[in-house]
This record gives C-alpha cells, sequence and structure tokens, in this order.
C-alpha cells in the first residue's frame, strides 16, 4: 500500500512540483496517472522509490517511512520496487541476459560482481522473465540491435526478474508507436492481472489510461485534481485535469528539464 | 534577442519573409577567433626570437651528428638488449598499473557520479596535479625515494599513465549517458555497482584504446628517463653521448626506432579492432 500524506515538493529553484497531495493505492491496483506536461506526474512517481525527495508531509509504502530512510535502507527498499522509463534506459553495448540480470547485482559475491559472472538460477530466471515478455529468442543479442518496442519490453522483463510488489512506469510507452504501445500495455495488464504487482504510469495517451488502468488520477500543477474510476472520467474531467490551451506550462520548467 | 556588443560592430542579417515576419541570424564570431589566434601567435614569434636564418647557416650540423652515427656500431648490441628490456619493462608494468588505478580517479572525479563537489574536485585537482608534473622531474624525485634504477623509472611512468588515462575517462564518464545508471540506482544498486554495470560496458572500448595508446606513448618517455638515472636505453644514450661514441647512439636510436615501432603497430591494429 502507498500513502501520501499532506506531502509537498518545491525544487531547490522554488517551482513547486507537488502540493498537498493525499492519496492511498492499495496493493494490485493499476492506476494511470494523467495531466500536462510539467504538471508534476514525474516528481509524483520518483518519490515512491526515493528518486526524488518530498519537503513535507509523509509517504508510507508497504508500512515503510520513506522520507526516514538512510544509505543501505534506500537500497534495499528500491529493491521491491520496480522502474520503467520512457527511455528505456538499458545498457545498450551488452546483451539482453545481462540487462534482465542486473537485477540480481545487489545478492552477487564481490567476485562475481567484479567479474561480471551470474549463477545459473539467475541466469534461469532472468530468462523466464524474458519469456514472459515474449522476446525470449533475444535474449543472447545486443540490445542496441533490437526495436524500440523489443528494448521497452527487455526493461520490463528487467523489472519482472526484481520480483517486484510496485511497478512505477515514466511515460514507458511514449516513444513507442500506436500498435507497439498496445503490447507493451499488454504486457502490463497481464504482469498486475497473474502476480498482482501495483503498477503507477505516468501516460500522455489518454485513451490508452483509460482502456487500460482501473483508476485515474488527474495532475494539474502539483495537485491532484481528480481520483477516480477510469470508466467515470468524462469530457468534462479532462478539461479539468488539461485545462485549455492558454494554461499550458512553460516549457522550460524544471521537471522536464531534469529528465 | 539580447544585442552585445559584437552585434553593434557586425551587424545581424536580417531576412525577411513575405508575410513581414522577421528573423534575425547573429554574424559568425569565426573572423573574431582567427584573429585572436593570428596576433597570438605574432606575438609568441617576436617572445622567442624565431630567428629561421640559423636554420640556413647552422642547419648542416644536424646532418652532421647523422652522419656521425652512420654506419651505427653493430658490436654495441650486446649492450643495448638487457637496457632495452628494462625500459620495455618500466612502461609495460607502469602503464598496466597506471591504467588499473585510473578507473577509481576516474569515477572519483566524475561530476555526475560523485555528487560530492569536495571529493571530485579534489580528485580532478590530484589528476591535474601529477598531469602538469613533467615525467622527468617525477622520475628524478622517484629516484630519491627509490634508488637509482627501472623502479624509479617505472613509478614515474605509473603516475603520467594515471594521471592522463584518468583524465580522458573522467571526461568521458561525464559526457556518457546516464539513462542505465538511474535505471540501476533505482533497482537499488549502489552507485558503484551501478557504475560497474551501467557506465563500464560503455566506456570499455574507449579505456582499452586510451591505455594502449598511453602505453606505446611511454615506450618513449621510458627511453629517455634514464638521463636522470630511472634506468633503461636513457642511461646508454646519455653515457655513449658523453663519450661522442656517435655510432653506438646510431645503433641505439636504431633499435629504438624498430621497437617503437613494432609496438606502435601492434597497438594500432588493436585500437582499429576496438572502435
Amino acid at each position: 500500500m502507498i500513502e501520501f500524506k499532506d506531502v509537498n515538493k518545491t525544487y531547490p529553484n522554488g517551482v513547486t512540483a507537488l502540493k498537498d497531495i493525499n492519496l492511498t493505492i492499495d496493493q494490485g491496483e493499476f492506476v494511470a496517472i494523467i495531466g500536462l506536461s510539467g504538471a508534476g506526474k514525474s516528481t509524483l512517481i520518483r518519490c515512491i522509490n526515493r528518486m526524488h525527495e518530498i519537503n513535507e508531509g509523509t509517504l508510507m509504502v508497504n508500512g515503510v517511512d520513506v522520507g526516514k530512510l538512510k544509505g543501505k535502507q534506500v537500497r534495499s527498499f528500491r529493491r521491491k520496487i520496480g522502474m520503467i522509463f520512457q527511455s528505456f534506459n538499458l545498457v545498450t553495448r551488452t546483451s539482453v541476459i545481462n540487462n534482465v540480470l542486473i537485477s540480481t547485482v545487489p545478492d552477487l559475491a564481490w567476485w562475481r560482481k567484479l567479474l561480471g559472472l551470474f549463477p545459473k538460477e539467475k541466469k534461469i530466471d532472468a530468462l523466464e522473465a524474458l519469456d514472459k515478455v515474449g522476446i525470449l529468442d533475444k535474449a543472447y543479442n545486443r540490445v542496441d540491435q533490437l526495436s524500440g518496442g523489443q528494448q521497452q519490453r527487455v526493461a520490463l522483463a528487467r523489472t519482472i526478474a526484481q520480483h517486484p510488489d510496485i511497478i512505477l512506469a515514466d511515460e514507458p510507452v511514449a516513444s513507442l508507436d500506436p500498435v507497439t504501445a498496445k503490447v507493451v500495455m499488454d504486457d502490463f495488464k497481464k504482469i498486475n492481472k497473474e502476480t498482482n504487482m501495483s503498477i503507477l504510469i505516468n501516460i500522455h495517451h489518454v485513451e490508452l489510461a483509460l482502456e487500460y488502468a482501473d483508476r485515474v488520477i488527474g495532475i494539474r500543477q502539483g495537485e491532484i485534481v481528480y481520483d477516480g474510476k477510469s470508466e467515470e472520467v468524462s469530457q468534462d474531467v479532462l478539461n479539468q485535469i488539461y485545462g485549455s490551451v492558454e494554461n499550458i506550462p512553460k516549457a522550460d520548467d524544471p521537471e522536464e528539464a531534469d529528465i | 534577442m539580447n544585442e552585445t556588443f559584437y552585434d553593434k560592430i557586425f551587424k545581424p542579417k536580417t531576412y525577411t519573409l513575405s508575410n513581414g515576419k522577421e528573423v534575425t541570424k547573429r554574424a559568425s564570431r569565426t573572423p573574431l577567433i582567427l584573429l585572436i589566434v593570428l596576433i597570438v601567435t605574432v606575438i609568441s614569434w617576436e617572445v622567442t626570437n624565431v630567428d629561421l636564418s640559423v636554420i640556413r647557416t647552422r642547419g648542416n650540423q644536424f646532418i652532421v651528428i647523422l652522419l656521425d652515427m652512420f654506419p651505427p656500431n653493430f658490436n654495441f648490441l650486446d649492450n643495448i638488449w638487457g637496457p632495452l628490456f628494462d625500459t620495455i619493462q618500466m612502461s609495460l608494468l607502469g602503464s598496466i598499473a597506471g591504467a588499473v588505478l585510473a578507473i577509481p580517479f576516474a569515477l572519483l572525479s566524475s561530476s555526475n557520479i560523485i555528487r560530492n563537489r569536495v571529493l571530485n574536485g579534489f580528485f580532478k585537482l590530484a589528476l591535474s596535479i601529477l598531469r602538469t608534473l613533467p615525467t622527468l622531474v617525477s622520475a628524478l624525485i622517484a629516484t630519491f625515494i627509490f634508488g637509482l634504477g627501472t623502479m624509479a623509472g617505472t613509478v614515474a611512468i605509473f603516475l603520467f599513465t594515471l594521471s592522463y588515462i584518468g583524465k580522458l575517462m573522467y571526461e568521458h564518464i561525464e559526457s556518457v549517458d546516464m539513462g542505465a545508471f538511474e535505471a540501476h540506482e533505482s533497482m537499488g544498486l549502489s552507485k558503484v555497482e551501478a557504475f560497474r554495470y551501467a557506465i563500464i560496458p560503455d566506456i570499455l572500448p574507449t579505456y582499452l584504446s586510451v591505455s594502449l595508446y598511453a602505453f606505446e606513448g611511454n615506450i618513449r618517455y621510458a627511453a629517455i628517463l634514464g638521463y636522470v638515472g630511472a634506468g633503461g636505453v636513457g642511461l646508454l644514450l646519455d653515457e655513449r653521448l658523453g663519450w661522442r661514441d656517435y655510432q653506438s647512439v646510431g645503433m641505439v636510436l636504431l633499435i629504438l626506432m624498430l621497437v617503437v615501432f613494432v609496438i606502435e603497430r601492434i597497438s594500432e591494429y588493436f585500437r582499429m579492432k576496438l572502435t
């Protein structure tokens, strides 16, 4: 369970990214977060695994007070949370399976880390994760030989091999074509149904959000302006979230520049 | 567009579209930069008193020494092998040790990985101090510590290699795409682990290539370190030049050229393979 209580976040340059966020997400939910670029979607997601710090309020994830974690605790906490990025963020100069195996690195002996060797059972586990997203045959290809859609599925397999409770996805389909985007969204849905992992997705495609997610959260200028079932999202709600053309934030806002 | 002083002298070019909209393009800065380079060149010419006529009147001296070296003294060959081997050994050992230690130094100097400014400022400073120190000087200092011989030369080459590869690698690391590093950190890997798995695969080809290049350069450096007593063929060169035994000097240089040529060829071959 993820619980935001009166969470505020301000960037060092004074821009308010999150304002009085109160939010509870239960285990196994599939949540889409929508809103304009710079509204605070990325910030919201990145606070959950402490990639960003919050300034005020408390954030509890599965009973852990995220703000109070230190050093090693942060790292072991993050192991239970997977993250998917818009630009895949894979190591492109190595094989697909090596990328998936990265999630097991903290458990390895020091000499294995130095030499880059992985135990057999971890390899089998990684191959099974690749099989779940349907690219088992690419296991020993180099990542830079794959298409965008395939790369995002490698990233998804990497997250599955991590066996997390929660998957955070920051614009996972924004750089994919519409057909591939659907395939990747289907994978998310399947994982959500089969393993009961909570899934939080930042997404610009409203149709995909409504089609796949059970719950939609709308963010506007750092505040939650809508939180409800995806079936209940109407045109009025969308207008409330996205506003009119005049209200589009400036392109030089810090959140976008940060990524 | 803010108008700078430069724009007032060299007017920006304005294009007008058929509907009246205007786009301005600033005048290029290149002529100004070329002018500055030219002025600096002229000044340094004057300051260093370059006198080309010397080449005409005394240039033949260069040929005289070269001619004295012919024919090379082949009987001297037996005296060369030992010091030559020392030279190669010094540069190989110094290069390997320097290249290995350059990795942690580069990691600690990279501002995109170590956010602590004091820490990476310290390591950047250490690398640049090492780099400014001429190898001959560090070899001289090393002879005070380790005594005369190859150990001093190895240390000097080690320090230079460390600073050279360390600098090139941290610059490379700072320009690397940090996406995979961020992803690895989000999975709970420590900075060192994320560096090992996200950055190393990216920089490995460059690292190996730079290390080979450093090694082939080091052979040439190692050849003169003997002048300050740090072992190798430099010792031999110094001694034979002192005796004006130019034919033996010629032999040493000939062998050195051959060795450098062979090593450069091998190194070039592998560097081609890497890129």
